[in-house]
């Protein structure tokens, strides 16, 4: 496949963002208009027909500057983006539906005090009609308040399929046309803003019905989104699938300058480094993300497949899953297919073939001091505990270098101890012969000059010994010279050391 | 004991007789006898025995090659068994080098006690984990250095049921985690003093091993995140929170959702705890058999005593250091018919009339704790002789008002009574001693302060109490050496006697005592009488002596304490602060006594600091813990007391 089908998407993506960008670079008085786009909630407050006038003489300013087709584009987007009067007309509607409700509500409890345990059928039509309207009312007012906040677009996606078999109020709630959707529908590309994407999502999507939802989140989300679109449900046969090349994949430079042929990353990077080719590269209109050809039409959702047989997300495989985007597929086949050969330099052993990836660990590297015995690390005890909670068998893994700092600081003593018991038990053993071998064996063991120097016979007067007769429980350890030579013997070799 | 006229009929006896025989030998020391009969005789023993507790780490090899069907080997008397000993014992290889007795001991081990084994670290711990495939029980308290590592080399036991870390200080929640991943099927826990313990662990633990019957979490510093976690546990029957400062009333209340099978709580000196969260736990749980609170009551209050009304199972409780009225008594005995144990040590309100009404329904108590209830009187007492037959235990320390007319209700009625503690009750006279002898089941009598006692007293008890193995007598200064002629001619048992400060008992005295072979502690401190005479006679004849304390018997000579050192094998702790011990009976005594663990060597005049130093050398090897005159930490050499550190013994400066 060539760069020529990559084009096509984000020129289409860069047609709307584009405009309105070059719109605000040019006119400070749309600065006002800028406001009302960000805060969304704020406008709710204000007066409708001042925001209206707001909006004409916003279009009133682009219509000389623009030509036709994104001037049309420009309004739609804009009545799409928040109709105070739409909102007023649901609020009022809402308000109706919930006084009907309550007269309902007021006649099953009269019923009930006339009537009381008597299994009516009409009381029971009449409870699931209440909850009905409930349900219904409770959508929509989510659906009115999500127009307004941008934040709730993601939950709000869920529920746009219930919206959509609502039905009734789809007229009423969207008054947007087929048109302005196609906007959002674009997939993202890598230099996709945030500020333009206009908080609409929930129009689209409950009329389009259940043909993409989620399209919103994978411009968040730059680095999940493989995980991200797992709940994602696309028919198939729904949406083109292009497969890009390995060496595609994995080149550096996706735009080449035609002059110098001069490789860059993002395209706006390659309009900046035209300027300096002529002044022709100059004007505002070079200086424009490119536009997308024709938003009329319905443009075809667009997901990539993973050159690499066998994978997953490589369209031949049978639980094939597509990737949403560009990114995903270069850092899809990069984690997935390729070495890891950024290597942490704290620690040396993690490897990344991400450098993303690698930055976001150096973060954390060396604060992961509790360590699973699977080989998870984590920078905090709970965590680590939650996780051995969860997986069987898994236990909390002692660091290793404790293991050798342990014995070798008390090696000495150990060996020492060993061989003193040992020399103990084997003397114990020969039992018949208790007495008359210890002098042998302490001979034996030991011929060091100073071995009774710290405690030398001498200064001990066993003459006090011969008061007493032999205890009738005489035990093998009982030889006063043995136990003192033992001793001796310790201390002697801890002051070598 | 056994006694057998003619061979004949021992040898008529069949193997499965004999064995039948040896069976009903409750006593250690029977069966002792029972093995020196004849060769016979201790075949049978090896063959049966099945419990093992050594004394001296030297002959474990020989027992254990001796006793091939043990099943609980008892290894707590033996601290100084290490790694190197435990492979040994596991690898050792018998005369004919290929002989199969290779670690065959192990292989029906269920309980192991390793109690104070502070040498034994991970890799003996693991040899024996992976050599006795059987192990349920193991108890490892009071290892000092039982840390994580050593956890990680137990947890490959995974047939542990029990285990008794106690007191393991160097043990964190990464231990405790390896044993709950590794031991999944624990019943029984204990945990008590290891500091380093958090939630995290106990969480963990709790999930890990639902089988838990029995958990003690003492002394940690755990919150109430722990009661949660612990509150999941279908199958626990007792909790022992025993001090735990942080826990209050909210983590009572998971204790009242959860833990269905619980039966036994203490939460005594719990900081946090108030009355609230006892009514938690009382109304979670109407099965409760004991319930502990002591120290942590202010008040015994009436809402608490409302829910207290419903635990008709009730068999323990205890509230000592609580405020507590007359008609609470009521309620208790009106309600928890089926009370055993009742403890109300320092306890505020208690008065005759309360007991009398509690003590008139309980008629099945046993145990009776009244320390320090300062307004107990003789009708009191009477009221409990008469109404609890079956009273063992009672506890009436500094209850001043008791006379021999209590005591005369008690030796008509409490013919069960083993256990009484009338220390500091200057009412007791040799009167109320006669009425009490006719306990005839008394085993442990405490007297200490009782001044208007006599040999005469004594007498009678040393006459007809002959189970007597317990018994103080410190500072009963009326009694002389023809008590303790008395005692060693009739208390044969005594295994633990106090002598402090009775300053009649001479050389003679401790003559009589050296009869009591039983005996195993003895404290005589400030016998200005007696001399080396008198210690040489105890050292001879108390072959089982195992704690002396002698403080400031200042006139024992060198004779003595060489006798001690010659004949007292068995000593483990010993004290000669003030004693006139020269440096060459200090040496023989630490060098010689092989068991020796812990001694207080404060003030001794005679010795010299060379003296000091060279006893330290001869028994640094064993030593565990040693109290020493403060500034001899400048004199003594630095080479033994890095010695005694590397050894892990605890130096005391006083």
């Amino acid at each position: 496949m060539s760069s020529g089908i990559l084009e096509v998407p984000k020129g289409a993506s860069f047609t709307k963002f584009n405009t309105q960008h070059q719109q605000k670079w040019e006119d400070p008085s749309s600065t006002s208009d800028y406001s009302t786009r960000i805060e969304p909630p704020f406008q709710a407050f204000n007066q409708t027909s001042q925001t209206q006038s707001l909006l004409l003489c916003n279009n009133q300013i682009k219509v000389p500057m623009q030509d036709g087709s994104v001037n049309d584009l420009l309004q739609a987007s804009k009545i799409q983006d928040w109709d105070p009067s739409a909102m007023l007309n649901n609020l009022s509607f809402l308000g109706q539906k919930i006084h009907q409700l309550q007269d309902l509500v007021y006649l099953i409890i009269g019923r009930k005090g006339q009537v009381l345990g008597r299994p009516d059928e009409l009381l029971v039509q009449q409870q699931q009609l209440v909850t009905a309207d409930l349900t219904s009312i409770i959508v929509q007012l989510i659906s009115t308040a999500g127009g307004l906040l941008p934040s709730v677009k993601q939950t709000l996606s869920a529920a746009t399929t219930s919206l959509g078999q609502c039905g009734e109020f789809g007229g009423v709630v969207f008054p947007s046309s087929a048109q302005g959707l196609n906007d959002g529908v674009q997939p993202q590309n890598a230099g996709g803003s945030k500020v333009s994407e206009p908080p609409n999502s929930v129009d689209i999507t409950s009329n389009n019905g259940n043909e993409q939802s989620n399209h919103i989140i994978e411009e968040h989300e730059l680095k999940d989104e493989e995980d991200a679109e797992e709940g994602e449900n696309l028919l198939p046969g729904t949406y083109e699938i292009l497969q890009l090349e390995k060496e595609e994949i994995l080149a550096p430079h996706t735009h080449f300058c035609t002059i110098c042929g001069k490789g860059f990353k993002r395209d706006a990077n390659l309009r900046m480094h035209m300027r300096g080719h002529g002044d022709e590269y100059k004007t505002p209109g070079a200086l424009a993300k490119p536009t997308k050809e024709s938003s009329s039409e319905p443009t075809i959702i667009k997901r990539y497949s993973c050159p690499y047989a066998g994978c997953k997300r490589n369209k031949d495989h049978k639980k094939f899953q597509p990737l949403k985007t560009i990114l995903c597929v270069k850092n899809h086949y990069k984690r997935t297919h390729c070495d890891k050969s950024y290597i942490c330099s704290r620690c040396n052993t993690k490897k990344f073939s991400v450098i993303a990836d690698l930055k976001t660990h150096e973060k954390h590297c060396g604060k992961d001091k509790w360590l699973c015995s699977c080989g998870t690390t984590f920078s905090r005890k709970d965590k680590l505990f939650g996780h051995i909670t969860l997986f069987q068998g898994h236990t909390p893994a002692i660091p290793s270098d404790e293991i050798k700092a342990a014995p070798a600081g008390t090696s000495d003593g150990a060996t020492n101890k060993v061989g003193s018991v040992n020399f103990n038990l084997s003397y114990v053993s020969s039992e018949s012969e208790v007495q008359s071998s210890s002098m042998d064996i302490k001979g034996g063991i030991d011929d060091a000059v100073g071995y009774f120097s710290p405690l030398s016979f001498d200064t001990c007067n066993f003459g006090g010994f011969h008061e007493f007769p032999r205890p009738p429980f005489d035990d093998s350890e009982s030889s006063f010279a043995f136990l003192l030579s033992r001793s001796c013997n310790y201390s002697q070799k801890s002051g070598e050391e | 004991m056994l006694s057998f006229q003619s061979s004949k009929n021992v040898l008529s006896l069949t193997e499965d007789l004999l064995v039948r025989i040896y069976e009903l030998l409750a006593a250690e020391s029977d069966r002792k006898s029972f093995r020196l009969v004849c060769r016979e005789f201790r075949r049978i023993d090896t063959l049966t025995r099945r419990h093992l507790r050594v004394i001296r780490i030297e002959f474990l090899p020989i027992l254990l090659r001796k006793y091939p069907r043990l099943q609980s080997l008892d290894l707590s008397a033996c601290p100084r068994i290490d790694d190197g000993v435990v492979s040994l014992l596991l690898t050792r290889v018998g005369p004919g080098s290929n002989s199969p007795i290779l670690g065959h001991w192990a292989w029906g081990l269920k309980s192991l006690v390793l109690s104070r084994a502070t040498g034994l670290r991970f890799s003996g711990l693991e040899m024996l984990a992976r050599a006795c495939p059987c192990l349920e029980s193991v108890d490892v308290s009071y290892c000092c250095g039982f840390g994580d590592r050593e956890a990680a080399a137990l947890s490959s036991a995974v047939g542990l049921r029990e285990l008794n870390m106690d007191k393991c200080l160097q043990l964190t929640d990464v231990g405790l985690a390896k044993i709950a991943v590794g031991c999944s099927k624990l019943e029984k826990l204990s945990l008590k003093w290891c500091m380093e313990m958090t939630d995290l662990g106990i969480d963990l633990l709790c999930k890990k091993c639902v089988d838990l019957k029995y958990l003690d979490v003492s002394y940690l510093k755990v919150t109430n995140e722990s009661l949660h976690s612990i509150a999941s546990l279908l199958k626990l029957e007792v909790l022992g929170l025993m001090a735990c400062p942080l826990i209050d009333d909210v983590g009572l209340q998971f204790i009242e959702r959860g833990c269905p099978s619980l039966k036994v709580i203490d939460v005594s000196r719990c900081e946090g705890v108030s009355s609230s969260g006892l009514i938690f736990v009382v109304r979670g749980h109407r099965n409760l058999r004991e319930l502990n609170a002591g120290y942590c009551l202010s008040e015994l209050s009436t809402a608490l005593l409302h829910q207290m009304k419903n635990l008709n199972h009730l068999e323990v409780i205890r509230i000592d250091g609580a405020r507590i009225s007359e008609t609470s008594f009521q309620v208790i005995s009106a309600n928890c018919k089926s009370l055993v144990e009742i403890g109300l040590s320092k306890c505020l309100g208690v008065t005759n009339m309360g007991i009398m009404r509690l003590v008139s329904a309980c008629i099945n108590l046993r145990v009776l704790n009244l320390t320090c209830c300062h307004s107990i009187t003789d009708a009191a007492i009477s009221a409990i002789a008469y109404s609890c037959r079956s009273l063992v235990c009672l506890k009436v320390e500094s209850c001043n008002m008791i006379t021999e007319k209590g005591l005369c209700q008690l030796g008509s009625f409490c013919l069960l009574l083993e256990e009484i503690d009338l220390t500091d009750c200057c009412g007791v006279n040799d009167k109320g001693l006669e009425y009490l002898s006719r306990c005839s089941e008394l085993s442990c009598l405490k007297l200490g302060l009782c001044t208007n006692i006599s040999n005469k007293g004594l007498s009678y008890i040393c006459f007809n109490c002959l189970k007597i193995h317990e018994l103080d007598l410190y500072r009963c200064t009326g009694i002389g050496d023809d008590g303790l002629e008395a005692l060693s001619n009739g208390c044969k048992k005594l295994r633990k006697l106090n002598l402090s400060y009775c300053n009649e008992v001479s050389d003679r005295g401790l003559g009589y005592i050296g009869r009591l072979e039983e005996l195993s502690d003895l404290e005589m401190r400030a016998l200005h009488k007696i001399t080396g005479v008198g210690l040489e006679a105890v050292a001879v004849g108390c072959k089982r002596l195992a704690d002396l304390d002698m403080k400031h018997c200042e006139k024992v000579g060198d004779s003595g304490f060489w006798a001690l050192a010659y004949y007292s094998k068995n000593l483990r702790q010993i004290n000669l602060s003030y004693c006139g011990i020269s440096d060459m009976a200090l040496c023989m005594v630490m060098g010689n006594l092989s068991r020796l663990q812990e001694a207080k060597l404060v003030h001794l005049s005679n010795c010299t600091v060379e003296g000091v130093e060279l006893a330290l050398r001869a028994c640094c090897v064993r030593i565990k813990k040693v109290k020493l005159f403060a500034p001899l930490r400048f004199m003594l050499s630095s080479e033994i007391l890095e010695i005694l550190h590397a050894r892990g013994c605890i130096i005391r400066w006083d």
